[in-house]
């Protein structure tokens, strides 16, 4: 079980982590990651930030990364939130969520697909402070936490 | 006629660029628009900025089908 969502409202943790675990009795481990929206970029102070992405593009490449970490690690089920639009600080804007029958598998996968959601998938942030808007420019950090995957082999 | 789309920061520089074009590859896409959107093609010229047609990364030699999808893609920023 794979699913994708990219959608404006939240979403509840708890409810996400009580599917991945019911998915079967095989299921030794789920590991969650959530992201937040900080109050600051750089070193500066935001007060909101908006999502674009594009429609349907998003999907096929979150779709691809997870088929990915599914012929990397014995995976039993993951779930991928990705939230749009405008959001605040504190604000949930990222779920991974991987069931897997040992706790490496659901580890690493996560990370994985996080590392790759950040430098491939078709999402671009653009933070609003003191009423300006700037789009956010790319991490060299994010890049390289990607590129270690490419160098391991599978 | 090929339907363009700008995403991120390109989407500032690409407010007036009509909605669709005639041409047969990105990189003639990104010629035609240099005579009145200076400003956006030196972004599109930028080594980091990917193309994509019909929502696949695609390079910009590739040859557009009449009615693509043709999207330039500035570097990533989500999570």
């Amino acid at each position: 079980m794979n699913r994708i969502r990219i959608q404006p409202h939240d979403f509840d943790l708890a409810n996400e982590y009580q599917q991945l675990r019911e998915i079967s009795s095989a299921v030794g481990a789920v590991v969650t990651f959530t992201g937040l929206v900080r109050d600051f970029e750089g070193d500066a102070s935001i007060d909101s930030l908006s999502l674009q992405h594009y429609p349907g593009m998003t999907e096929t490449l979150l779709q691809e990364i997870v088929d990915q970490a599914n012929q990397r690690w014995q995976l039993i089920g993951s779930t991928v939130i990705h939230r749009v639009g405008e959001l605040l600080p504190r604000d949930q804007i990222v779920f991974v969520g991987v069931a897997s029958q040992h706790r490496s598998d659901a580890f690493e996968a996560a990370q994985f697909i996080m590392d790759y959601l950040k430098t491939k998938a078709t999402l671009w942030k653009k933070v609003s402070r003191d009423g300006k808007q700037q789009w956010i420019e790319s991490k060299a950090s994010d890049r390289q936490a990607s590129t270690r995957w490419d160098l391991i082999d599978d | 006629m090929i339907k363009l789309l700008f995403f991120g920061r390109l989407g500032d520089y690409a407010q007036a660029v009509p909605a669709t074009i005639d041409a047969s590859t990105p990189a003639e896409i990104r010629q035609l628009l240099s005579a009145d959107y200076p400003a956006l093609v030196r972004e599109l010229s930028e080594p980091q900025v990917l193309v994509s047609v019909n929502q696949m990364i695609a390079s910009w030699d590739q040859l557009l089908a009449d009615g693509s999808e043709v999207a330039f893609l500035p570097p990533v920023t989500g999570g």
